[in-house]
């Protein structure tokens, strides 16, 4: 497939270009060709750079607050060079209640100081293929299993097995009232294993260890596209028990397949907020 | 070397009766220093005996190498400058501010230019559009200049203005300002920022190529040595370089290769070295790494006075002693919880008063957001005022002198530096490793490492990568007047009808004949502006004279 092409440009006098340079290092790392313009360009340069290099994209960097002058005048002028399918991004020094306005003149999305870089990589792609009309054909597997459910009906007497007995270190218990569970994870090599005990007779688990007692629960992988995954596996057909993610343990976005797609087993996609991890 | 034990006590003797001298005739802050326990606190902590290594690595202060200190007493003599770089909007609101500041007990002015007056266009100029006033007070003329400084007694007060490629335009208006002041140029006092390479390296308000710059610089040191004998002409600034994304070894390096350069320039345009060295400052940032930090400045202090002496013989101690201001890192400043902005100046600060800076500037914690309110600036100056009368750390000279770790850095950063240097001279200088982008990947390189480490989480950030907020409140931000430009290009026009415009023109023609000879160009830059030429029209002839630079 094409590479997107994205256009990292610094509009006005500013010199600061630390977040420009770091932004398309970071976008080329990321599969995307880069071209920058260098300091001091003219919405008009920068316009007709973005229109002679065919590029998808546009990313603004200002750090002067000359930010609501300029970029709303870059988006004008593609419009009047039929360009106005290029996708215009921006970042910088841009205060808070300015990006309101800068999102009603066009600007797509600003990012402040502190998104990390794939934050911005991700949501330019996927504006492009949205744009474009086209899905994401290289898939993408989900990165990795996250843990491995198991249906206890009490952590109390579960626990000393794998702590005692298999010497896993118990790093955290938590409630999830949402699903009606305590859980006590441990680490095991990059995933964990979850213990699963209801907190009351209306609990999943409750019914699951009734129907067919203790065990293995669900196995749970993690993606860090979970919601543009869970809209594609729906489209093929795929039953899913949460068309849109909910909030699992630790904060993670979790979503659960129905196990009648997935030979009767219960997959749980989970996507956690890399830097919240330790 | 078969130096006497005694000599070095006996240096050390002197070195003592000498400060009791010096504080006869400028007495320390206290008769006594104490402890809140009541003991005494030494003026200079040191080792029972002092020996070669300590003599040649540490030193004493107020004495080569100068690693303690440029000064004997340091802070118990006088405390640092307390400069707060400000501007923004108009030259009377900038005023406003400055007077505002002096009333708060700051003790030096610092001028922020926006970035039209910086790279050398008029407000009304298309280039201008949406940066008049925004990052700095825009200055078109002499006019806005002397509303700039209007009762601020240019005789009194110490002026530091961060401008670079068109220094010698700001710095002719200052003087023409205190001429009508009454004030002979004889007795300004300020520093102009003025260092052209690491606008290349770094920062990026350029205008002419390099050697055009360089040649304007040395014409500054040039006529200052003669008629401005109290101007710092130029700020050897590595804080750029920092805030671009270097390490604090790049930082030191980069800065230290620069200041080489400008040597070099003012040695081949016929300069003595003793007659511009002493008015040679430098500027470095405070960054996060306290322990680092107070090794890096130490190291600076080492490393420049064994150039300024060993590479080109200086003589005079002032030619030796490197004497910078700090500001802290504004790229360390989250906007996510900015009141934590607040303690992470505090340890940058405390690092530079510990590295025995002699001027400080402290960022405000909305920085990361907007310029600025005067609420947080306040707090921005009281965090330095807190240091300096409170935490009692200016009681004694380089505290932390002689700690085997702090040693260890400070000797370590100096032969990074050195390595470095040697590159950049086997490159041919730092002109000319400027020219090939060799700093400028180093930079890059460097940032891109941190900004991944952060994004990992291996760097935490707090409030940013860890222990966040779900719901940030939205504070209160300084706002700039978006009439401005419109405001600010109406006084041009009006100015250019009151002048004098055939004189203003003949001014100009004077200095383009100049600029194609290889006279000294200040003279008629001072003409210029003192004919209500703007900055733009001057630097406008430059630009046809000189080129300009386009970046590589």
């Amino acid at each position: 497939m094409k590479k997107i092409r994205v256009l990292i440009a610094k509009p006005g006098l500013d010199g600061h270009d630390r977040g420009a340079l770091v932004v398309a290092q970071a976008l080329r790392d990321y599969g995307m060709e880069v071209i920058y313009t260098g300091l001091r360009q003219t919405p008009q340069q920068i316009v007709a750079a973005a229109i002679q290099e065919d590029v998808d994209a546009i990313g603004l960097s200002c750090l002067s607050g000359a930010h609501n002058e300029l970029f709303p005048e870059i988006v004008s002028l593609l419009d009047q060079r039929q360009a106005g399918d290029i996708i215009v991004v921006g970042g910088g020094v841009i205060p808070w209640e300015d990006i309101p306005f800068l999102e009603s003149k066009g600007i797509q999305k600003v990012f402040t100081p502190g998104t990390p870089t794939k934050d911005t990589a991700i949501f330019i792609e996927k504006a492009v293929f949205e744009r474009d009309g086209i899905q994401k054909t290289e898939k993408e597997p989900p990165k990795k299993i996250d843990h491995i459910g198991i249906a206890v009906s009490s952590l109390e007497e579960a626990l000393p097995f794998y702590v005692n007995q298999l010497h896993l270190k118990l790093e955290a218990i938590e409630e999830v009232p949402s699903e009606g569970v305590k859980v006590a994870f441990m680490k095991i090599g990059e995933s964990r294993i979850e213990l699963l005990e209801p907190m009351s007779e209306e609990s999943p688990i409750a019914s699951f260890i009734k129907k067919r007692g203790e065990g293995i629960h669900h196995i749970a992988l993690a993606d860090d596209r979970i919601e543009e995954r869970l809209r594609e596996l729906s489209a093929n057909g795929v039953r899913l028990i949460h068309e849109t993610p909910v909030k699992g343990a630790g904060g993670a976005n979790i979503a659960f397949l129905h196990p009648k797609s997935a030979g009767g087993v219960l997959y749980e996609l989970c996507e956690k907020d890399t830097k919240e991890e330790e | 070397m078969a130096t006497d034990q005694t000599d070095f006590q006996k240096q050390f003797e002197e070195w003592k009766a000498f400060t009791e001298k010096l504080i006869a005739k400028y007495p320390e802050k206290k008769e006594v220093f104490k402890t809140s326990s009541g003991i005494d606190i030494e003026r200079l902590g040191h080792p029972e005996r002092v020996d070669q290594t300590y003599m040649d690595k540490l030193g004493l202060p107020g004495q080569y190498p100068y690693t303690r200190g440029i000064q004997p007493t340091m802070y118990r003599g006088r405390t640092w400058t307390m400069r707060q770089y400000a501007g923004f909007g108009s030259a009377e609101e900038t005023n406003k501010r400055f007077r505002y500041l002096l009333d708060q007990g700051q003790t030096g002015l610092s001028v922020a230019f926006d970035l039209p007056t910086q790279i050398g266009y008029d407000s009304d100029d298309m280039m201008a559009k949406g940066e008049v006033g925004k990052v700095g007070v825009a200055i078109d003329s002499l006019d806005d200049m002397e509303a700039l400084l209007r009762d601020i007694p240019l005789d009194k007060v110490s002026t530091s203005m961060t401008i670079n490629a068109p220094a010698s335009v700001l710095l002719a208006m200052y003087i023409v300002v205190a001429e009508k002041q009454g004030v002979s140029q004889q007795d300004i006092s300020g520093t102009i920022q003025n260092d052209i390479l690491k606008e290349y390296i770094a920062r990026g308000t350029y205008i002419f190529p390099p050697k055009p710059s360089m040649r304007l610089i040395t014409d500054i040191f040039a006529y200052c040595a003669e008629h401005v004998p109290r101007w710092n002409t130029i700020s050897i600034s590595g804080y750029h370089i920092r805030e671009a994304g270097s390490t604090a070894a790049q930082e030191l390096a980069f800065t230290i290769a620069n200041g080489i350069a400008y040597v070099d320039a003012a040695i081949a345009t016929g300069l003595k070295v003793d007659d511009f060295a002493p008015r040679l400052a430098f500027f470095f940032n405070g960054h996060n790494q306290f322990l680092e930090e107070v090794a890096k400045f130490r190291a600076a202090r080492r490393i420049w006075s064994k150039i300024m002496k060993e590479r080109y013989g200086a003589k005079k101690p002032k030619s030796l002693q490197l004497r910078f201001h700090t500001q802290v890192a504004g790229s360390t400043l989250t906007a996510q919880q900015p009141d934590n902005n607040i303690v992470r100046v505090t340890l940058q600060a405390l690092a530079a008063v510990f590295g025995g800076t002699q001027s400080l500037h402290t960022n405000a914690k909305d920085e990361a957001l907007a310029l600025p309110t005067e609420d947080s600036a306040r707090i921005a100056l009281r965090t330095q005022q807190i240091i300096a009368n409170e935490s009692g750390v200016t009681d004694t000279v380089d505290p932390l002198g002689g700690s085997y770790y702090i040693e260890q850095l400070t000797d370590e950063l100096e032969a990074y530096v050195f390595d470095y240097i040697q590159k950049i001279d086997d490159m041919g200088g730092a002109v000319s490793a400027v020219e090939q982008g060799y700093m400028q990947q180093e930079i890059h390189q460097a940032s891109y490492v941190t900004q991944k480490k952060i994004e990992s989480g291996e760097e935490v950030v707090v409030g940013m990568n860890k222990y966040k907020l779900d719901d940030e409140p939205k504070p209160e931000l300084h706002r700039i007047d978006p009439e401005l430009q419109r405001k600010q290009i109406e006084k041009l026009e009006t100015l250019r009808q009151k002048r004098d415009e055939s004189r203003a023109s003949a001014r100009l023609e004077e200095l383009r004949s100049g600029a194609k000879g290889d006279q000294n160009l200040m003279p008629l830059i001072i003409d210029c502006v003192r004919d209500y030429c703007t900055v733009g029209e001057i630097c406008g002839v430059l630009r046809e004279e000189f080129g300009e630079y386009t970046g590589i």
